[in-house]
Order: structure tokens, then C-alpha cells, then sequence
């Protein structure tokens, strides 16, 4: 199975800027003050995933089922 | 446009940067990439008297409590009081933080600052290989903003060192991860914040009640990022509030997530380029409180900017004495700290409530660390194997 991306549910996300602060590949930016993640980028890591204290950052392809 | 300093970041360590050296006649900007400054709040808004002295903020509308201390209550409850003068840089009043940016801002206006807002850094401009400004996104046009030093003021996410070469990446091991609720319509009319500690309370963090008038108080947890899980903050604060009978009626005025940097101080000055406030990690390890920090570091850097203009020379060389000045006042205090946090991240929850049994009778008067140690060790004597590397540091 190809590696899932980390992707930030923006409804959920309060802009702390957590997610972005630790990831390592820079790939968590803002648009329209909130946290994106530029899949491009995301290395599927999983520090953002659990870093955010709401967690409002899932998995691409799981984020229906939450 | 062309400035002497352009200041990322109308935070506190921005704004009063900013005061202090247009206070020297300099000529400054700060960009700010939201729609107003200080909004939304992201802080558990604990701040130590020593503020005063400081002289930046006007009036008393920034203030909505003034507190008498703190307590530290361990995992099995033993609580530890400490009157406000000991209790460090996050006891003393409980702000608005709102109001309080936003004067902090003011008195950079009033002494000749300029303020952008909805104003995003986006990269370094350079020339001849030196930094000489910067490119911003305004709404949707880019601009160019050039200025002889460039201050990243740019809070725990700091995008501005990292243009710059200066590593500040945070380990998960170096960041709580925060939530907080201000709660109202609750039974809590103390005069102390209080701090709770417990792994079944806070891995790796604490849970904190600051009092903001007689029946509303910001309820607030930070958990270490490395110890964390998606969601998990929120699911031990919601855990604790429910166990709180005090707390159980509180509805919720405001909900905040943050991200509280608790590193070791980083590199702050480069040519042309000086990080100040969360950006430099000017925040105590153990409690995660940097308001203090940004605001003496915040004077020393508006001082530095000063003479750098005045002799319009902006190479490290110069602007280290900023570095100097700040290393000296708490650089150290930062590092000791750092290692008690590793410390006291090794320790569980049947030793931390040793080490709250030794104080509660403690009279904070002596307050050192190596007085702390010994009336530590006198009462549990085991504490002593875990505290002997704070103890080489205490004597060094
Ligand atoms: C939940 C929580 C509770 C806390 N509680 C306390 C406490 O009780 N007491 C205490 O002393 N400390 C506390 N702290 C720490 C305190 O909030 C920080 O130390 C303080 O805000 C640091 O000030 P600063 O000016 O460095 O950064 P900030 O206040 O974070 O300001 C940075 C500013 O830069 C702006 N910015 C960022 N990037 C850009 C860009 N590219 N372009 C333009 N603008 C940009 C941001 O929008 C922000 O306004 C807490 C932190 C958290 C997360
Ligand atoms: S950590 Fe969570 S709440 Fe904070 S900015 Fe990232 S996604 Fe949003
Ligand atoms: S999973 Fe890792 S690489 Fe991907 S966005 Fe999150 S922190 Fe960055």
C-alpha cells in the first residue's frame, strides 16, 4: 500500500501553528489562516498527526471515516 | 520603501523591539501576517510583576487579575505554595492578551513604528549575498520591503531563522502541545494560579487554572509533543475539568490550541538578522512561559538596532551584543532549566510526590536551587541519585 499523506481537516484546525513548528520536511504551510499540508512535500512521518492537540490532522483516504 | 529594521511578528518580543529602537530615532516597520494584532489569544496569559519594570505598558485595562502566587499540586495532590515574588515569570497578574499586545503595540506606534497588518514574510531579499530585507504577500500582491536588519519576531513557528540558515526545527521532544478552554460559571475564586503535575494528568506537561475574575478562569493543559497522540491534549484537559467539581459547570467562553516551544536557547543573531522572543526559544523549559523573555529580550534588541544604525554597521559582529546581553541575563537560568525538565521528565509520579512532600513546608525565602536540593534530599534521601546532575549544576 502506498505510504498515506498527512492532511489537516480544516473545519477542526485552530492555527496554533504546532503541526507546523515540527515538521521536518517544511511542508505544513498557511492558507487562509489555516495549517495545509503540501502533500508533495509530506514524508508520512506521522509527528504532525500526533502533535496537534485536537487532532485535526489525519490521514489522506481516512479522513471520511473520522 | 526602504527601513532601517523590518520586525516580523507583532507579538510582544516584535512590538517591543520595535519601541525601542525607534525610541533611538531609528526607522521601523512590523509586518504582521494577521488582521489584528494579538487575536486570536494564544496563551495561558500568566505574567510576573517584574513586568512593571519595565515601563511598556500604560494604564491597568491589560490586567484582569492580580494574583498572590502559585500552588504545584503532585500527582497525589500535596500541594506546594509559593507567594508571587517566587513563583517566577508566569505569576503575578493574569492579562488579557489581546489588550496587552495590542498596547504593547501601541507604545511602538507612540514612539514612531510603523505597522503593517495582513502582511506575511515570505522569504529573505538579498544583495551581494547579504540579507537586505524582505518579500511579503499583502492580500494578494508581493511586495518587497527593504531594510538593513531584519528582526524575526515570528513566534514558535519561526520561518524567518530558517531563511536564514539557523536551524529551528523543534523536536517533539521540545514543544508542549497545548488546549485551553476559558471557562465561566465556575466555582473559582482563588487568588493563585495552580499547576497540576501527574502522568495520568499531563505526560510530559501540566494542567494550569489561571483565575481571570471570580468565577472565570483559563483552564488550559500542555503535553509533551513526543508523548503526545492525535487529539490527546484535548482528551486529558476534558478528562481533568470532569473530575474537577469545581470546574464540572464551567461553560466555555474561548478554546485556544498552542504550541509552547520548551528548547534550548538557539543561535539569535546573524548579519543583518536578529531572531527575538519564541523565534530565539527565549522560553522557560519547565514552564513554558516566555512572555518575561520576549520583553527584556525584546529591549535589548531595539537597543542593538539603535547602534547599528547609528554607525550603519549591521554585520554579526555588531549585533552580537544583543546576544550577549540576553545570554547573560537568562541564558543560563534557560539552560539549567532545560535540564531540570529533563530531569523531571524522568521522574514518576511516585518520586514527584517525594519531591512535594519535601517542599510543602519549604519557606521559599532562600530560594536556590542548591537550598531547594538540600531540604529535598533531607526529608527522601533517595531523591538524592535523581538529582545529581542538577546538583553539579547548582555548584557550577
Ligand atoms: C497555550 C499557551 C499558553 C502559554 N501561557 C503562557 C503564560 O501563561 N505565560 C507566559 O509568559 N507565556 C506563556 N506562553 C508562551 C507565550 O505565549 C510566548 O512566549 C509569547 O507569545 C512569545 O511572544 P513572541 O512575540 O515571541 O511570539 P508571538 O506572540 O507568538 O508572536 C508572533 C507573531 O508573529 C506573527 N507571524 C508569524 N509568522 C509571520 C510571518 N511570516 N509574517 C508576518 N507575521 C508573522 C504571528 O502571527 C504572531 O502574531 C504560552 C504559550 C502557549 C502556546
Ligand atoms: S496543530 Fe492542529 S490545530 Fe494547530 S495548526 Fe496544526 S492542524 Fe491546526
Ligand atoms: S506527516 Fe511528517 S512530513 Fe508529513 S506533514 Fe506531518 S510532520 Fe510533515
Amino acid at each position: 500500500m502506498a505510504k498515506h499523506k498527512a492532511i489537516v481537516k480544516k473545519e477542526k484546525c485552530l492555527a496554533c501553528g504546532g503541526c507546523i513548528s515540527v515538521c521536518p520536511q517544511d511542508a505544513i504551510l498557511w492558507i487562509s489562516s489555516k495549517a495545509v499540508v503540501d502533500s508533495t512535500l509530506c514524508n508520512s512521518c506521522s509527528i504532525c498527526v500526533k502533535t496537534c492537540p485536537i487532532g485535526a490532522i489525519v490521514w489522506e483516504g481516512t479522513e471520511d471515516a473520522l | 520603501m526602504h527601513y532601517d529594521a523590518v520586525i516580523i511578528g507583532s507579538g510582544p518580543a516584535g512590538s517591543v523591539t520595535a519601541r525601542f529602537a525607534a525610541e533611538t530615532g531609528a526607522k521601523v516597520l512590523i509586518i504582521e501576517r494577521r488582521a489584528e494584532v494579538g487575536v486570536p489569544v494564544l496563551c495561558g496569559e500568566g505574567i510576573s510583576q517584574k513586568v512593571d519594570t519595565y515601563k511598556v505598558l500604560e494604564g491597568k485595562r491589560w490586567i484582569a487579575t492580580k494574583m498572590q502566587g502559585a500552588r504545584i499540586f503532585s500527582p497525589n495532590k500535596t500541594m506546594i505554595t509559593l507567594a508571587a515574588e517566587y513563583a517566577g515569570n508566569e505569576t503575578g497578574y493574569v492579562v488579557f492578551r489581546d489588550i496587552f499586545d495590542q498596547e504593547l503595540a501601541r507604545g511602538a506606534a507612540n514612539k514612531g513604528a510603523e505597522l503593517l497588518l495582513n502582511t506575511r514574510a515570505v522569504s529573505l531579499l538579498k544583495k551581494n549575498g547579504k540579507i537586505n530585507g524582505i518579500k511579503a504577500q499583502q492580500f494578494d500582491e508581493t511586495i518587497d520591503i527593504e531594510a538593513d536588519i531584519v528582526v524575526g519576531a515570528d513566534g514558535v513557528e519561526s520561518r524567518v531563522g530558517r531563511w536564514a540558515g539557523i536551524k529551528t526545527t523543534l523536536k517533539p521532544y521540545d514543544l508542549e502541545t497545548c488546549i485551553q478552554y476559558t471557562l465561566t460559571n465556575i466555582d473559582w475564586d482563588s487568588p493563585y494560579c495552580d499547576f497540576f503535575l501527574g502522568k495520568h494528568v499531563a505526560p510530559g506537561g501540566y494542567v494550569w487554572i489561571f483565575p481571570k475574575g471570580k468565577d472565570t478562569a483559563n483552564v488550559g493543559i500542555g503535553i509533551l509533543a513526543s508523548l503526545s497522540d492525535a487529539g490527546k491534549a484535548k482528551y486529558y484537559l476534558d478528562k481533568f475539568i470532569a473530575s474537577q467539581p469545581a470546574l464540572k459547570k464551567g461553560q466555555p467562553l474561548r478554546i485556544l490550541t498552542g504550541a509552547d516551544p520548551v528548547a534550548e536557547p538557539i543561535q539569535s543573531v546573524a548579519d543583518n538578522l536578529l531572531l527575538v522572543g519564541d523565534a530565539a526559544r527565549q522560553v522557560d523549559p519547565i514552564t513554558g512561559g516566555g512572555l518575561m523573555h520576549s520583553i527584556e529580550a525584546g529591549k535589548y534588541a531595539g537597543e542593538t538596532i539603535g547602534k547599528a544604525v547609528e554607525k550603519q554597521q549591521f554585520d554579526i559582529k555588531m549585533l552580537s551584543e544583543y546576544e550577549t546581553r540576553w545570554k547573560e541575563s537568562f541564558g543560563k537560568k534557560l539552560h539549567r532549566n532545560y535540564v531540570v525538565k529533563e530531569i523531571m521528565l524522568d521522574m514518576d509520579d511516585k518520586t514527584l510526590d517525594m519531591l512535594a512532600d519535601s517542599l510543602k513546608d519549604y519557606k521559599f525565602e532562600e530560594f536556590s536551587t542548591l537550598s531547594i536540593i538540600k531540604a529535598l534530599v533531607t526529608k527522601h534521601p533517595s531523591l538524592l541519585v535523581k538529582l545529581t546532575p542538577l546538583m553539579k549544576l547548582a555548584r557550577a
